[in-house]
Parts: structure tokens; C-alpha cells; sequence
């Protein structure tokens, strides 16, 4: 038996090394097998090994073929979205749409790994989107697009977790939710929703996005279609507004 | 006051595809770096063919001696290399070559050395005399690189750079590295402690600068927009 394992370990140290001790035991055990069933003919013995050997061969192979064939669908897959986006850096919808289509499950992945939230991942997502579409120009192309493409997408995570950095600084955890407003002086205050109601429907929004969901002023701009700074200016006339009709 | 509709990863997706797809336009590509830094070297072309012919300075008797042939070539090398790698980083997924960057550090601190030691340095200056000639010296230094600075930044600018410090300071690098080498064939005095004080440290200064605009300003943000649901 020791005679054949030798004679394994130059197929076996074909693979990777965590393979290489299991092959080597299903090797001893075919071996071990072949041996009792043929009554130990050393013979049998040796045939049983290039039986075994020409199955590893054949796995061997399948493997390399999988991977070539794996290799071969990523560098289509890339030329294919090469042509896509050059396509839509022309201008055909068609061609932005597919990309999309083809790009969104791979980002989405890439994202995952980076974003625990599901709902800011649909935040963070959608701004990588609007990246994508931003600086379509600056592919160039003959140039591999999935590195452009993670760059990007990279780039907005890291504005993320940054933003979620920030955040983290001034919110503060505590042990349990307090069971009243800590302003409670202010009892015959009116209900929030019909001071709200008086405000003309773009402060609303604005000091609604802002204040009760909690979205940045940048991820409240991109919402209302507005930029920052007229977002700004909306919670700003929302505040003095509120401050007038609750009479400070 | 509106109120959050929950929607799934899918429909999200296909409302961001039918927005983006609704909104597309033809977009020329940028143009390659090598054309680009092309542009640019041309408008430095320019810059020195103006200034050589505008100096009292005999240049190119200076020119046959190695220790200054060796400052202005090594900086303008630097320059143009710095001027490429800050094309390069406005572009995602194009990451600067550390080897390129390394090299222009080198050029920079060679030539640096070769200014410090080429030529005998002189104390007996008075501070006002000092001073008064090496003003202009630092603002001619700024002018020059005023030009450049602008026009790579805004060939930096069209792109899209995922790192604005750098981008930023990779600008600051080719064009003030280029008017240093450019004041070295402008200004007529070679003494160390003038080149150093009034030449090299407002090139340090709006590099500097540079670095700190870039951050906030050359950093490529995509433009808020609404997804319509």
C-alpha cells in the first residue's frame, strides 16, 4: 500500500493543499479496496491506482475547463458591458437600461459587504446610480469598465459610512427610550400634524425630511429635487414659520 | 405630509433604470490623458517660448552647466509627470502610479539638493535688499503658475476624481513645479537662499492651497435629483 500512495502524491499535489490530504485518503482508501477485493494481487492493486488517477485526471481537467469557461463568460460579460456603455455614452437609452439591468445585482452584492441598513442601502444604491449616470464620460474606452464601475460605487460607500461616522458622534444611545418628551412644559402646545398642516407643502416637506425621518440635508435635496442650498432655505422659512404659529 | 411608501429592492431598481433611461443624453467621453497632458504641455510650450524671450537672463549660457541644466529639467520632468498622474486620479478605477510618484518626488528633492549645493550660499544680503527683489520673485513665481494651475485644474475638473485632496495636490504639483522651472530660466540670481525663499516656498505655499481646494472642490459628488416613483 505505501508503494501506491507515493505513487498518488504527484496527481494528489496537482491540487489545492486543503485537497490534497482528502485525496490522498480516498486514494489509500480506492486503493485499500481494490487491494481486498482482488486479494491482495499487487497487480490489481496497480490498476486500481491508474483507474484512480485517470478519474482524478478527468476531474482535474473538468475543473480547468470550468474555469476557463468561467474566465471566458467574465471577459465576454466585460466586452458586453463595454459596448454598453459606449453605447450609452452616445445616447441610446436602450443600451443604459441594460447596463443597468446588468450591473445591479454585482453592485448590489458590492454594496451589501458595505452597508448594513437595508433601507440606506437602497439610499446608497441609488446614488451610486445617479454617480454612474453622472460620469458616464469619464469612460474611456478600451478600457475594462468593472474597475471604473467599483471605483464609483466605492467612492459612495465610503461618503456613507463617513456620513454614518459623523452621525454616530452626535446621537447619543441611551438605555431606554424615555416614556415622555423631556419638554413636557409646554403642554397645551398644538398637535405637531395640524401646525404642520398650515405650512405651505414644500417647507412641510422639507422640515418633515429633515426632522421626523432624519435624512441628511443632502439626502433630503436629492428627494425634493432641489438643491442643498434651496433645501436649506425651505427648512429655515419651515422653522420660522413653525416658531410663529406655536408663539415661540 | 407625505408619508413613506415602502417599496421593494426590484421596484426601486426599475424606477432608477426608467428615470435614468428617460433622462439620457449624448455625452462625448473625455479625451485620453495622453491628449489632455499634451494640451496642457502645449499651453506650457507657450508659457517658456514668452518668457525666454521676454528675460534679461542669460539662460542659455547657463544652460551648459550641469548642476542648472540638471534644476530645470528635473522640475519640469516633475512637473509633467505630476500633471499626468492629477488626469489620471479625476478618473475612477485609474488608480496614480506610486512608482511615477515616487520618481517626481526624487526629481524634486534632487533638484532641490542640486539648488541648495550648485552654488555657494550668500548671508551678506541685507533683508530689505533681500526681501524687496525676492518678493517679485514670488510673485512673478505665482503669476506664471496661475495660468497652468488653471488650466489643469479645470482638465481635472471634467473628470470625475473620487480623491479631490489628491487630485488637487497633483495640480498644485504640475503647474507650480512648472513655473519653478520657469523662473529658473526668468530669474537672473542663482544664490540658494533666494531660490529657496522666494521661488520654492510660495510653490510649496500654493501647493498647499491647492491641496485644500481640491478637497472640496475638485471631489466628484453626482447632482441631486428626484426619483420620480
Amino acid at each position: 500500500v505505501y508503494i501506491e500512495i507515493r505513487q498518488t502524491r504527484p496527481i494528489v499535489l496537482g491540487f489545492e493543499p486543503r485537497y490534497q490530504k482528502l485525496l490522498s485518503l480516498a486514494a489509500i482508501a480506492c486503493v485499500g479496496e481494490e487491494i481486498n477485493r482482488r486479494s491482495r494481487r499487487a497487480t490489481s492493486a496497480e490498476a486500481a491506482l491508474t483507474r484512480f488517477s485517470r478519474a482524478l485526471n478527468v476531474t482535474s481537467s473538468r475543473r480547468q475547463r470550468i474555469k476557463e469557461l468561467q474566465d471566458s463568460e467574465r471577459l465576454e460579460r466585460g466586452r458586453v458591458r463595454v459596448k454598453l456603455i459606449q453605447r450609452w455614452q452616445q445616447g441610446d437609452p436602450n443600451a443604459c437600461q441594460e447596463l443597468l439591468d446588468d450591473i445591479g445585482p454585482s453592485l448590489t452584492r458590492f454594496l451589501r459587504r458595505r452597508v448594513a441598513d437595508p433601507r440606506e442601502l437602497e439610499d446608497v444604491y441609488q446614488e451610486v446610480f445617479m454617480a454612474i449616470f453622472e460620469a458616464r464620460h469619464t469612460y474611456q474606452p478600451g478600457r475594462p469598465f468593472e474597475p471604473w464601475l467599483f471605483a464609483i460605487a466605492r467612492n459612495i460607500a465610503v461618503d456613507y459610512s463617513r456620513r454614518r461616522w459623523a452621525r454616530s458622534h452626535w446621537e447619543e444611545l441611551v438605555a431606554e427610550p424615555p416614556e415622555r418628551p423631556a419638554d413636557v412644559s409646554n403642554a397645551a402646545a398644538p398637535e405637531l400634524g395640524e401646525v404642520l398642516a398650515g405650512l405651505p407643502p414644500d417647507q412641510r416637506d422639507a422640515f418633515s425630511m429633515l426632522k421626523l425621518d432624519g435624512l441628511s440635508v443632502e439626502k433630503a435635496a436629492a428627494r425634493a429635487g432641489v438643491s442643498v442650498g434651496a433645501l436649506r432655505v425651505r427648512a429655515h422659512r419651515a422653522y420660522k414659520s413653525l416658531k410663529r404659529l406655536i408663539g415661540e | 405630509m407625505g408619508e413613506a411608501i415602502q417599496i421593494d429592492h426590484g421596484q426601486h431598481h426599475r424606477m432608477l433604470v426608467r428615470q435614468l433611461s428617460s433622462e439620457i443624453t449624448p455625452r462625448r467621453p473625455l479625451l485620453p490623458v495622453s491628449v489632455r497632458l499634451a494640451l496642457w504641455a502645449g499651453l506650457d510650450a507657450v508659457l517658456v517660448a514668452w518668457v525666454m524671450s521676454h528675460t534679461t537672463n542669460d539662460f542659455k549660457a547657463k544652460l551648459i552647466q550641469p548642476p542648472y541644466l540638471v534644476e530645470v529639467v528635473f522640475f519640469m520632468i516633475a512637473s509633467l509627470i505630476s500633471a499626468a498622474l492629477a488626469l489620471r486620479s479625476a478618473i475612477p478605477g485609474r488608480a496614480v502610479s506610486a512608482a511615477e510618484a515616487v520618481m517626481a518626488t526624487a526629481l524634486v528633492i534632487t533638484g532641490t539638493v542640486v539648488v541648495i549645493f550648485g552654488e555657494p550660499m550668500d548671508t551678506s544680503t541685507r533683508l530689505r535688499e533681500f526681501a524687496g527683489i525676492g518678493l517679485i520673485c514670488s510673485r512673478e513665481t505665482v503669476i506664471i503658475g496661475a495660468l497652468p494651475w488653471v488650466g489643469l485644474w479645470w482638465l481635472a475638473k471634467r473628470g470625475a476624481s473620487m480623491n479631490g485632496w489628491l487630485s488637487g495636490l497633483l495640480v498644485g504639483d504640475g503647474a507650480l513645479l512648472f513655473s519653478f522651472a520657469v523662473m529658473r530660466i526668468a530669474c537672473p540670481i542663482d544664490e540658494p537662499l533666494h531660490v529657496l525663499t522666494w521661488h520654492l516656498l510660495p510653490v510649496l505655499i500654493v501647493i498647499v492651497l491647492s491641496t485644500v481646494v481640491g478637497s472640496f472642490s475638485l471631489r466628484f459628488r453626482p447632482r441631486p435629483r428626484q426619483i420620480a416613483g
